[in-house]
């Protein structure tokens, strides 16, 4: 699903995010990536969708190695990834319903299938009704379903997940995490990066530990931190 | 392509020219084109006057007295041996007292006062390229037989080198004005990019393809030029057919191009030009931001 071997990546100013990893995610999997600011955990996601290249090492993607891609095939692997983020990155002057439709539409897809799809995504994450509502008018929780609404409105196989609870509190947190729980029962592979140690422990999924770009711990069933 | 796809490209182009393009750009675009046309103009007509003219010029080659005729024939074959001529004519003296009292009409009396015709045998030579006019006088005028040698005084030379100073100009010119007028598009298109960041940034994610989001910023480039191309067209149209009506009423006999065809073709050029200009200043601009 997933692979990477031996990736390092080291930015133009010197800065090293990730030296010498190994990793292996599976299909359907659900995993936090936890870890200090600047750990490295963006720097893995980006190479995911392929925004940045590893300076060496592999990165494979369905298969796919994403490392050799041509520039015109990455947008079709991202049509294989959602993507979701701290800051919803939703248009504010569009509705829930446009807004979700436009992941559809750039991507050239038919109107059948965006009038069949849509309601029907905006019904799992629980917005059938708000579908005429712009973002504003929305809380933070409700503005985060409509960007997963959008995220999986394609059928992603991997669902990447940025912090996407850092600007809920908990309850509405917990909202997101049990709306995660679904998608990922649905066959999903969920990545998701956060600092929310009540989370991580109470989901009891695997834990992938990042520091100074390399990977510290890899638990089945973790938890947030070694107890202090 | 689908239909609701393309509409969605105008809009969008549409839409962005509304918020980014106003009417300072604009009106240089059009002053640009409508400088650079009116170059164009001056060239095509320099060209149209040089053709009239260098049609008429010749080469009169006067001959020493008591060239015999059979020298006569030897140097015509070699005058014709030096290549780029396209007729020579033999004029006796007879026949260049005859042109001549001709031309002074009335005035012919002078001509009888001398009882021997002081004209000298000549031929009359028209070369097929007006350029070598110089170059092949100063050869024939060496040949054996040869008294001297008579062309157009440097006048086509003269004219050549207008012409050739107006093309460097008018380079020199595009060259500048291009370049405002790409910077000019780059600068609306790169207004739109940091309007649509938001929209674009969600594009790339969810897997647009590159083309995708190129479109609506190649319309807008492309619609921005042509618009300022068709303002400097439409302008240059008029005033030079107006032009041209003053210009053949105060000095009928320099020959003008008066329009039709050529004006018609170079308008249909400032189009292009314009809408050429947009496309690649959209490319241009937004290469980099793509490439991320």
């Amino acid at each position: 699903m997933i692979r990477l071997h031996n990736v390092s990546k080291v930015y133009p100013n010197g800065v090293v995010a990730l030296a010498g990893v190994d990793l292996r995610i599976e299909r359907g999997e659900f995993v936090f990536l936890v870890g200090p600011s600047g750990a490295g955990k963006t720097t893995f996601m980006n190479m995911i969708i392929r925004h940045v290249l590893p300076t060496s090492g592999q990165v494979i993607v369905n298969g796919k190695n994403v490392v050799r891609l041509k520039p015109w095939e990455v947008p079709y692997l991202r049509r294989t990834i959602g993507t979701i983020f701290q800051d919803f990155k939703l248009l504010p002057n569009k509705t829930v319903y446009d807004n979700v439709a436009f992941a559809l539409q750039v991507i050239d897809a038919p109107g059948r299938e965006i009038r069949k799809k849509v309601p029907a995504v905006l019904d799992l994450v629980g917005l059938a009704d708000r579908a005429n509502e712009l973002p504003h008018q929305l809380s933070g929780g409700e503005q985060q379903r409509v960007s997963i609404a959008r995220a999986i409105v394609n059928s992603p196989t991997v669902l990447l997940a940025d912090e996407p609870t850092g600007n809920l509190d908990f309850d509405t947190s917990w909202g997101i995490m049990e709306l995660l729980l679904k998608i990922n029962g649905r066959g999903t592979t969920i990545i998701m990066a956060t600092h929310n140690k009540m989370i991580v422990d109470r989901m009891k999924k695997r834990v992938i530990e990042i520091d100074k770009g390399k990977i510290v711990r890899d638990e089945s069933e973790g938890v947030y931190g070694r107890e202090v | 392509m689908r239909f609701r796809t393309f509409c969605y490209f105008w809009s969008e182009a549409l839409r962005n020219i509304r918020r980014n393009v106003n009417l300072i750009s604009l009106g240089t675009i059009a002053a640009s084109l409508f400088i650079l046309g009116a170059f164009f103009l001056i060239i095509l007509n320099l060209n149209h006057l040089t053709d009239n003219l260098t049609s008429r010029i010749e080469i009169r080659v006067f001959l020493k007295d008591g060239v015999t005729a059979r020298d006569r024939e030897a140097l015509k074959t070699r005058i014709w041996a030096l290549g780029g001529i396209k007729t020579i004519d033999f004029i006796s003296k007879e026949e260049g007292l005859k042109r001549l009292k001709e031309q002074l009409g009335d005035d012919e009396g002078i001509l009888t006062a001398m009882d021997f015709n002081p004209l000298p045998d000549a031929f009359s030579i028209k070369v097929a390229k007006p350029e070598s006019v110089k170059a092949l006088a100063s050869r024939i005028a060496r040949l054996p037989g040869v008294e001297s040698v008579n062309y157009g005084h440097g006048l086509v030379e003269r004219l050549f080198a207008l012409v050739k100073a107006v093309w460097v100009i008018t380079l020199a010119l595009s060259v500048i004005f291009i370049s405002a007028i790409i910077m000019i598009i780059g600068n609306t298109i790169r207004l739109t990019l940091i309007a649509r960041r938001r929209e674009v940034e969600i594009m790339k994610l969810v897997g647009a393809t590159d083309w995708f989001i190129r479109w609506p910023f190649l319309l807008e480039g492309m619609l921005v030029g042509l618009t300022g191309a068709i303002v400097s067209a439409v302008a240059l149209y008029f005033l030079y057919g107006f032009a041209v009506r003053r210009f053949m009423s105060a000095l009928p006999f320099i020959p003008v191009v008066t329009g039709g065809v050529a004006l018609r073709q170079l308008c249909i050029g400032l189009l292009a030009a314009g809408a050429t200009m947009g496309a690649i200043a959209s490319v241009v601009f937004l290469r980099k931001y793509l490439r991320a």
